[in-house]
Formats: C-alpha cells, sequence, structure tokens
C-alpha cells in the first residue's frame, strides 16, 4: 500500500507535530505550566495522524486518551489545543475540557472522554444522525485495548451492526491497560476477535506503518459512507512512555521498548520510506522538523501569553438559557 | 371551535402518547429509541402508533440502556432532538454514565460548544408491589448532577404540555412518567402546547401550610387539602414540576405567606428533593417560619415487594395529614 510522495510528506510533517507537541508538553507538564494529568501520545503517531488523514472535517470523530495529535491533525489549531492544555481562556474549550475533554465541532470532533468506554456509546449518535439524514457522514470513535473491557463497546458494537450505521471502532492496541498487561486481559492474540460473534466487519492491521493505516481507515470509511455497515479496526502500536506523565513505568520490558522505539518508530518509518522513494533527501526531513519545532514553539508562546479563565467562566454553560449562581 | 372545546378527557399515557406525535410530526430531528416502543407501541401504550407512521425515527433497541442513551447523547450532539426511553427509572443506573458524564457535562466541559438536547423518559414510582427493582424514585440521585434538569408531570394536561416543553429545550431532561399516574384522566388540549419547564405550578391556593410536592404526590397533597378544608386548615399545595433545577422564588414566596413547609415526594428521605426544599428554606426564609419544615417522604429502605409493607414504606395520607398538624399545632 502506498500513498502519493507529497500526501506522505504531509503525513511525515503532521507525525513529527503530534511528535513534537506532545514532547513539548510534556516538558511543560514536569514544570508545573501544564496543570493535571498528562497522558502522551508519542509512539502512536502513524494510528491517529493516519486516521486523521483519512477523515473529512465534516465527519464525527471521538478522540481517546492519547489523542492530543489526533485532535491537532483533524484541525484544530495548534494554539487552541496548546492553550486549552495550559488551562488558558484561549483554549479550545476555554480552559474548561483540558487533555482528556477537547471538542471541536467546527471539525468533527464530538469530544474525548476520560472514562473508558463511553465514548463507544455515544459515537452511536451521530452516525444514527447520518443514516437518517442520508448525508453520508460516518462516525469514529478511538478506543484503546483497555477499553476493550467495558460493556458498553459491546452494546455499541451490537446496536451499530443491525442497524448498520456507519461507525468505525479504532482500537488502538498498545499492548498495555496502564500496567495490565493485554495477554493479562484477553484471550484472543487480535482483539478485534472480541466482537466477531456480532457480526460486525473486522479489520486487524499495522498501526505504526501510516500508509497501512490510511488505506485501512479509508476502506472503513468508504463502506461507512456507502451505507454498508460499520468497522472494527485494531490497529497494533505502542506508546513509549509510561501511562501518565511522572509515570516510572518499570512494569514493561527494556527489550520491548527498545524494539517498538528504535525498529518500529513510526515517525522514522516513514522517513526512510521517503529516502527510499527520492521523494526526500536527510535535508528535507532535517528542515521539516526545525520548521515544526519553530511552530510549536509559537502554540507554547501563544498559550503562555493567553489569561487564565475569568471566573465568571465557572457557571457558565451549565445549561443553555439558565444562570447558575457563583461565589 | 374554541380551545375550551377541543379539551378531551384523556388518560395521562395519551396525552403523553399526543405529545410524541405531536412533535414527531413537527420535527424532523425528533426520533425516538426504546425497548418495545416500536412495533408494539411501548409496554404501556405510551408509545402506540408512532413506528407506523415513521418506521425510521422510532426505533425498537436490544436491551442495552447504556448504548442507547449514548446514542441519544451522541444524536442530540449532532444536531437531533432524541427521545430515549428507559422503561423503568431502576434501569438509569445502567446507562448513568451517560446521564452524569456526557448528557450532563457536554455543554458545560466543552465550553460551551456544544449542547445535549435530549430527553430521556423513564417510568417511576411505586405502588404497583413491583418490588426493589421496578418502583423507584430516582430524583435523588440526580439532584447532585449539575447540568441535569429532572421534570414530571402530575396530570394528564401537564403531561403533554410539560413533555413537549421538554422536547423544545435546548437541555437535556429526564422526564419522569409516575406509573401510577398512567390511567390518570383529565381535559387535555386537541392542541399543541407547551408547561413550562423550571417553573412551579401553585395548584391549590391555601393560608396556612405550604405543601411542596412532585409527580403523583401532588394529587394525594390536593386530596389531603380537601379533607382538612374541613377541619378549617387551608393548605397550599404547589406541584414543583421541574425538582432539579427547582423554582426556589414560588416556593419562597408560598412559605414567607404561610410561614408553615411541608415536602411530600416519594424518594427515600435522605438526599430527596424534600431536604434539598428544605435546606434552602431554612436559610433563606428561617424568620418566617411558625413552625419546623417537615419532610414526608419514602422511607430509607429499599423499595419492598409486599403490599403490606410498600404501603407502609411510601409516604400515606395519614403521614401527610400528621406532618400538617405537626406545623400547625407547634
Amino acid at each position: 500500500m502506498t500513498v502519493p510522495n507529497d500526501q506522505l510528506l504531509d503525513m511525515y510533517r503532521d507525525m513529527w507535530r503530534m511528535r513534537t507537541l506532545e514532547n513539548r508538553l510534556e516538558e511543560n507538564h514536569k514544570q508545573g505550566l501544564v496543570p493535571g494529568f498528562f497522558h502522551s501520545g508519542v509512539g502512536q503517531e502513524a494510528a491517529l495522524v493516519g486516521c486523521a488523514h483519512a477523515l473529512e472535517t465534516t465527519d464525527y470523530f471521538f478522540p481517546d486518551h492519547r489523542s492530543h495529535g489526533l485532535i491537532l491533525i483533524a484541525g484544530t489549531p495548534g494554539e487552541k489545543v496548546m492553550a486549552e492544555l495550559h488551562g488558558r481562556a484561549t483554549g479550545i474549550c476555554g480552559g474548561k475540557g483540558g487533555s482528556l475533554h477537547m471538542a471541536d465541532p467546527s471539525v468533527g470532533n464530538l469530544g474525548n472522554n476520560a472514562i473508558q468506554g463511553s465514548i463507544a456509546a455515544t459515537a452511536l449518535g451521530p452516525a444514527f444522525a447520518a443514516k437518517l439524514r442520508q448525508d453520508g457522514r460516518v462516525s469514529a470513535v478511538f478506543l484503546g485495548d483497555g477499553t476493550m473491557g467495558r460493556g458498553e463497546v459491546y452494546e455499541s458494537v451490537n446496536l451499530a451492526t443491525i442497524w448498520k450505521l456507519p461507525v468505525i471502532y479504532v482500537c488502538l492496541n498498545n499492548l498495555y491497560a496502564i500496567s495490565l498487561r493485554v495477554q493479562d486481559a484477553f484471550v484472543p492474540d487480535d482483539l478485534a476477535d472480541l466482537v466477531s460473534g456480532f457480526g460486525i466487519e473486522r479489520r486487524v492491521a499495522d498501526g505504526n506503518d501510516i500508509e497501512v493505516v490510511y488505506e485501512t481507515m479509508r476502506e472503513a470509511i468508504g463502506r461507512g459512507r456507502r451505507d454498508e455497515g460499520p468497522t472494527f479496526i485494531e490497529f497494533k502500536t505502542y506508546r513509549w512512555q509510561g501511562h501518565f506523565g511522572g509515570d516510572p513505568d518499570a512494569d514493561r520490558p527494556a527489550e520491548e521498548k527498545r524494539y517498538w522505539m528504535e525498529e518500529r518508530d513510526p515517525v522514522k518509518l516513514a522517513g526512510q520510506a521517503l529516502l527510499e522513494r527520492g521523494a526526500s533527501t536527510e535535508q528535507d526531513l532535517v528542515r521539516i522538523q526545525q520548521e515544526v519545532a519553530d511552530e510549536v514553539q509559537g502554540w507554547i508562546d501563544y498559550a503562555l501569553a493567553s489569561p487564565e479563565p475569568d471566573l465568571s467562566a465557572a457557571t457558565e454553560h451549565v445549561y443553555v438559557g439558565l444562570e447558575v449562581p457563583g461565589r | 371551535m374554541s380551545a375550551q372545546e377541543q379539551s378531551r378527557d384523556l388518560s395521562f399515557v395519551r396525552a403523553i402518547n399526543e405529545a410524541l406525535h405531536s412533535e414527531m410530526e413537527r420535527d424532523e430531528r425528533v426520533f425516538i429509541i426504546g425497548e418495545d416502543i416500536g412495533r408494539r407501541g411501548g409496554d404501556f401504550g405510551a408509545t402506540e402508533g408512532l413506528w407506523k407512521r415513521w418506521p425510521d425515527r422510532c426505533r425498537d433497541t436490544p436491551l442495552s440502556e447504556a448504548a442507547i442513551t449514548g446514542l441519544g447523547v451522541g444524536a442530540a450532539m449532532a444536531g437531533m432532538r432524541p427521545i430515549v426511553e428507559i422503561m423503568f427509572v431502576d434501569f438509569l443506573a445502567e446507562c448513568y454514565d451517560q446521564v452524569v458524564n456526557n448528557m450532563a457535562k457536554a455543554h458545560y466541559m466543552f465550553g460551551g460548544q456544544l449542547k445535549a438536547p435530549l430527553v430521556i423518559r423513564t417510568l417511576c414510582g411505586g405502588g404497583f408491589h413491583a418490588g426493589p427493582h421496578h418502583s423507584q424514585s430516582a430524583e435523588g440521585w440526580l439532584m447532585n448532577i449539575p447540568g441535569i434538569t429532572v421534570a414530571g408531570p402530575s396530570n394528564p394536561y401537564d403531561a403533554k404540555g410539560l413533555l413537549i416543553a421538554a422536547i423544545r429545550s435546548e437541555n437535556p431532561i429526564l422526564f419522569m412518567e409516575h406509573k401510577g399516574l398512567y390511567g390518570m384522566k383529565g381535559p387535555v388540549p386537541a392542541t399543541s402546547y407547551e408547561v413550562p419547564l423550571y417553573k412551579a405550578q401553585l395548584k391549590r391556593r391555601g393560608r396556612d401550610v405550604t405543601v411542596v410536592a412532585g409527580l403523583k404526590m401532588v394529587n394525594l397533597a390536593l386530596e389531603t387539602a380537601e379533607r382538612l378544608a374541613e377541619e378549617e386548615v387551608d393548605v397550599e399545595v404547589i406541584d414543583l414540576t421541574t425538582i432539579k433545577p427547582w423554582d426556589e422564588e414560588t416556593v419562597l414566596e408560598s412559605v414567607r405567606k404561610t410561614g408553615r413547609l411541608v415536602t411530600l415526594f416519594e424518594n427515600p428521605k435522605t438526599g430527596g428533593p424534600g431536604s434539598e426544599i428544605s435546606a434552602t428554606v431554612v436559610e433563606e426564609a428561617l424568620h418566617t417560619l411558625k413552625a419546623p419544615v417537615k419532610r414526608v417522604a419514602g422511607l430509607d429502605t429499599p423499595h419492598a415487594f409486599a403490599p403490606v409493607l410498600e404501603e407502609y414504606i411510601l409516604p400515606r395520607q395519614e403521614d401527610l395529614v400528621r406532618a400538617i398538624w405537626d406545623v400547625i399545632d407547634y
């Protein structure tokens, strides 16, 4: 599977955007500039960026726990993502959502959610709406391997399948749910087998090869648009760091980490493909990395220069059209 | 023909059914999903005829409360006006995550970018000897969730108008239908109309004591008021109608006039609506009170099956009468 060279180059740049965003966020989290819990997506760039490239801004999607990069590449401006994560008034949700609760309906993002499995059910809604309106949109929901333990996923898969709803379940199997190894959580080697009894279309693919991700996702989106029903995709991937910022990550074997970080680095793999095809030179790739570093620095500058939310925001938007008293 | 003449005596459940027909006819964004609501028309007839007219917008679902509630929330965020039927409020526990974490917070946590205007219709309340899992009143569970609106009618007229208002509302609504009211008959206009949310109703004017009640208990309060009128006690009855967030102004105005408050709700006493109303009245109007506030409520027990136990657990007329005399004689 190959995508055109210029598109692969765009994907390469976007993966660098995601990686740089995450790494800079992690630095700022360590310094106390990014409040709260922080879950980095580094290592999963191909899966998230590849899917973002396959979706249209008129489609709906629900990002997962490690989706700062997905949210960015799907079209929310980097300034607004960065400001949200720094708890600033200029963030995409005015600083009220933070890392795990970011929506941007202008690009189809109806919000991620810190309760695993919850959005598997919510994702049915836009798909049902799209089917009633016959507008060809799809609804993609991003899940982790740990989420496959939640009953809502199975209720959702069943309903999507019997009603032939255009839902795409994107399961990013990164082998660990915090500390729990996937083989200690489920019997099948492929998590897609968990939903086989529902009769849903299933794919298992390499989540670290962005071309494979893109083509797999596109095929699933196509089925949804043609009213052929939902698809469950399992992308095999790996996160490079512990579950959250500050996690000592002592549970995972060193050799396993080395293998994924050195031999299966999704960004490096895409860079190699570009070089092998003669689509880019080493210098081109270095230049892209530098441009991205400057771009991300600009987002950080914007975030840090932005004000914190006015306290009146605390009682805003609890209800539509009703006041809630403040202090 | 005047509006008066168009009013017919209808049962509560027919009034609900009319509201659903009326809104599905008016707005093609409205759809309804739930268990046995389609072909069968609902276990108690509330959704009769919808599936025949709108098979795509009236869908029977498997027993998947979390998925169907999630579907409702997601579709609402995508611009639709979903109605989700949860057969019994007890089953809300199966989709509580969707209610608490998605439906209630969608507007807030994304900084006002999204709304989730769906209605969850659900049967609640006791009196049918249906045991611990088919009889509860869940308002107390829901009082502590910012962003939630909990509303429920006490008669057929309000049932139609309040449900229409709920479907048209921009907020997510939990719409409580007390199963003990389904057979109640009363005048219902054939036209489409709204009974306002967030506004308590003064159902009976009185001088001596304010009884604030919700759902079926409103009718117990009204009957009791008539009985006590023969003993020269003049009871004011307020139907809260929207239980969360509730209309403090109407309640406080009444208490400032009568100086006495009795609350009447089916929920277990601890943490129920009566507790919240009492606390607010004490905070805001203590010096107008001539007697301590009394809460008449369900006992703090699960809902027992045996009829004799259920009748003892639910608020009885004698409990309300005693509470009213207590605040009068204080």
